[in-house]
């Protein structure tokens, strides 16, 4: 089983969107795939149409097996399975700080569905706190979306520092270009230089700014489903394919 | 993901039904995909694939296997395939591995087919559970549709209630009921060894006449498979039919009126004399591989002439039998005697008719064990074949009585009694063939008038019947010993038990 994690210290730069196409990208691929939606916003569970976990509490998710995968539910798509968030989900971080050996707790937790799923998609709160700590820990690989903006180069140059301080192995990073705007200029020269500045931990897909990718809240269904011959369906499958590559052994 | 869970078929209107109204708040959907298919259902003559509850297809080239688990197997098939030897290796044939191989598999059904699916949403149009839906149209019969309801993980009450929903509105698991019965109401359900209820007091001319009349049955709906050739197992199985019925009339002595019971001898013996070449040829066609690997490499030349003439010889034999199932004379034969033992009124009872089955059972086993037990006792190492033939032939006149009446004792005991009685006729036989072949395959040499090969196949005989001589053998060793067995004092105190318990041994 491998974990793939969907992760960004800064809010609205297409995680969600990224993680639900990936986990069905995944599926679609023949691989049993869970989709976990530890953002306590719940869109994940949303664009599946999924309703939130109302069993499911912090306590039970790192703890009780049994009630962690009971709220597990299938997707409308095959070999897909989505744990829908729930809004205690914000306190995660409060009650694994508390925990002894907080920064594992994550892993252990999901080793009681290694057997049932080949990939585990981490869809992440915006954040970097101990529940980021754990994911990265857990995770095999943290995809990351970069808008090609001043604020978004900061913060995923804060991302890299924080692996280097908790000496993460920084291999884990794959970041991609999310919701540009070929009319922008400012976008253009961001890729050239965050390209150029980190090219390996950047991938060549990049994903546009996609009225397919809006709708998504409307179809609720991922892009890959609805409108895979679309720019946007295109850019996520090839994003997957380059993922695949990437963290395939 | 998707759980196991069983099959269910139900007709079309059923479904209709099913999907017209809501289940427990969700909301069913029904979608038919545009494509149609050809399919056909494929089954042993005796239904094996059935009775064992599964379900074999064959979609455009592809043959699915519906396990027992609801599981499907599936693998690419070519068209032409008739056995189950006959497919690449794959799951599917995996899965039939315990499928007889000398039986054909014979189209149930076909027609065309379509794929749908039904899905239970909820008002946010999220899927709580669905099922595969299967709609046959066969060219002949009536529609029916497969379902095979799909759980989805976290949904557990929305697959209880669509499982319970399909089980009222009519749908019957296909374990537990005969789908090829749906499809056409005359699909017969063929038992090569039917079970036919004998009641104790049942008198014996009742019991003669009933299994007379089963085993007629048997003959005649072997008929068209010999005809069309379809399997070897149809004129074996018509065979053994003919034998039983004939078996009987030898051992029920005196129930039917003696010159009735031997005229039926004779005209049963009549129907049984034009099989015989065919199926010798059959035997041999079966065991090619079994001679193969008892002669040399070198050898195999001449074999590969003997078989190939005997495949010719075949071809002859079959058409000829299937003419002589098809003309006149032997259907106005058959249908009389059919009409003999179903009417009844013309048989004419004999002295023994009014005796009950169990009394007239327990003398007759009782009579036959120890006949066996006497020969048996004289037999050792260096008794001639003939002696072991006349064995051979008593084991087989206690075997029948044994199976035809083995329903009116009580069946622990008398299975046991008959699984060794079945075990010394596995040597017996074993023996016997090696003594028959080395005969046949001589008179088969003595035969070859300037064919090709004459002279391979010749040098190929003789050391098949060399080999054979030296099992033969071998097995006569084997076969003393187990008659010391089934005549031993613990096996002799069983029959008495049970076929002799208020008279003296």
């Amino acid at each position: 089983m491998q974990i793939v994690a969907c992760y960004s210290n800064k809010g609205g730069v297409g995680k969600t969107a990224t993680a639900v196409n990936l986990a069905y990208a995944f599926a679609t691929s023949g691989r049993r795939t869970l989709l976990c939606d530890l953002d306590p916003q719940g869109a994940s569970g949303f664009y599946f149409r999924v309703k939130p976990s109302k069993k499911l509490t912090e306590a039970r998710f790192f703890e009780d097996v049994e009630h962690f995968t009971k709220s597990i539910r299938g997707s409308d798509y095959d070999n897909l399975d989505i744990l829908p968030a729930n809004m205690s989900f914000r306190d995660f971080d409060v009650f694994l700080s508390k925990m002894k050996d907080a920064r594992s707790r994550l892993k252990k937790a999901l080793k009681a569905v290694k057997g049932d799923y080949d990939i585990v998609l981490l869809d992440c709160p915006p954040n970097i706190s101990i529940l980021s700590e754990n994911i990265f820990r857990a995770a095999d690989a943290v995809v990351t979306p970069v808008i090609p903006t001043t604020l978004s180069q900061r913060t995923f140059e804060q991302l890299l520092e924080f692996f280097r301080e908790h000496d993460l192995p920084m291999e884990k990073i794959h970041a991609f270009f999310s919701m540009i705007q070929g009319t922008k200029t400012l976008h253009g020269e961001m890729i050239v230089e965050l390209t150029h500045n980190y090219p390996k931990r950047i991938m060549a897909a990049k994903i546009p700014f996609a009225s397919e990718i809006e709708r998504m809240g409307v179809v609720r269904a991922p892009v890959l489903a609805t409108a895979p011959d679309s720019p946007a369906g295109k850019a996520y499958q090839a994003l997957f394919d380059e993922l695949l590559e990437r963290i395939v052994p | 993901m998707n759980s196991k869970s069983a099959n269910y078929y139900m007709s079309v209107e059923q479904l209709s039904n099913l999907a017209g109204s809501d289940i427990q708040g969700l909301v069913p959907i029904l979608d038919w995909d545009e494509n149609e298919y050809s399919f056909a259902i494929l089954d042993c003559f005796e239904q094996s694939l059935r009775k064992s509850q599964r379900l074999l297809f064959v979609i455009d080239e592809q043959v699915e296997l519906l396990t027992t688990e609801g599981i499907i197997l599936s693998q690419h098939a070519r068209p032409d395939t008739r056995f189950v030897t006959g497919f690449q290796e794959g799951p599917v044939k995996e899965a039939l591995t315990g499928l007889s191989p000398l039986r054909a598999l014979l189209t149930v059904a076909s027609g065309t087919m379509r794929n749908g699916k039904l899905s239970l949403i909820d008002n946010e149009g999220k899927t709580h559970t669905r099922a595969g839906l299967r709609e046959l149209m066969p060219i002949s019969g009536k529609a029916v549709v497969l379902i095979t309801p799909q759980g989805l993980r976290g949904y557990d009450q929305a697959l209880d209630d669509l499982t319970a929903h399909i089980r009222t509105s009519g749908g019957t698991p296909l374990t537990a009921g005969n789908l090829y019965r749906m499809i056409d109401h005359a699909c017969v359900d063929y038992v090569a060894k039917p079970t036919i209820e004998i009641h104790q007091e049942e008198t014996a001319f009742d019991t003669a006449t009933n299994l007379i009349d089963s085993y007629l049955s048997i003959v005649r709906m072997n008929e068209y498979g010999i005809i069309h050739d379809l399997d070897t197992e149809f004129l074996h199985d018509y065979r053994i039919a003919l034998r039983k019925i004939r078996s009987i009339l030898s051992l029920f002595k005196g129930v039917y009126d003696i010159d009735q019971a031997h005229q039926l001898k004779i005209r049963f013996s009549a129907l049984m004399t034009p099989t015989g070449p065919l199926r010798d040829l059959d035997v041999y066609l079966l065991e090619q591989e079994s001679f193969y690997s008892l002669v040399p490499h070198t050898m195999h030349s001449g074999l590969d002439a003997m078989f190939s003439l005997m495949r010719s010889r075949r071809t002859d034999e079959q058409a000829r039998l299937a003419i002589h199932l098809k003309i006149g004379r032997y259907k106005k034969e058959i249908k009389a005697l059919t009409k003999l033992f179903s009417k009844k009124r013309k048989l004419k009872p004999g002295p023994n008719s009014s005796r009950t089955s169990y009394d007239f059972a327990c003398e007759l086993i009782w009579k036959r064990y120890r006949k066996i037990c006497r020969l048996a006792a004289t037999i050792n190492v260096a008794t001639p074949d003939q002696e072991i033939h006349q064995l051979r032939i008593e084991c087989k006149k206690l075997r029948y009585p044994m199976e035809f009446f083995s329903a009116v004792f009580p069946q622990e005991p008398f299975d046991s009694l008959l699984k060794s009685l079945k075990r010394l006729q596995d040597s017996l036989g074993l023996f016997n063939d090696c003594v028959v072949q080395q005969i046949n395959l001589q008179a088969f040499v003595d035969d070859l008038n300037d064919e090709q090969h004459q002279l391979e196949i010749t040098q190929s005989i003789g050391s098949l019947i060399t080999i054979l001589y030296q099992r033969q053998s071998a097995e006569r060793e084997k076969i003393t010993n187990a008659f010391v067995r089934f005549s031993s004092d613990r096996m002799q105190r069983s029959f008495r038990t049970l076929f002799q318990s208020r008279k003296e041994f």
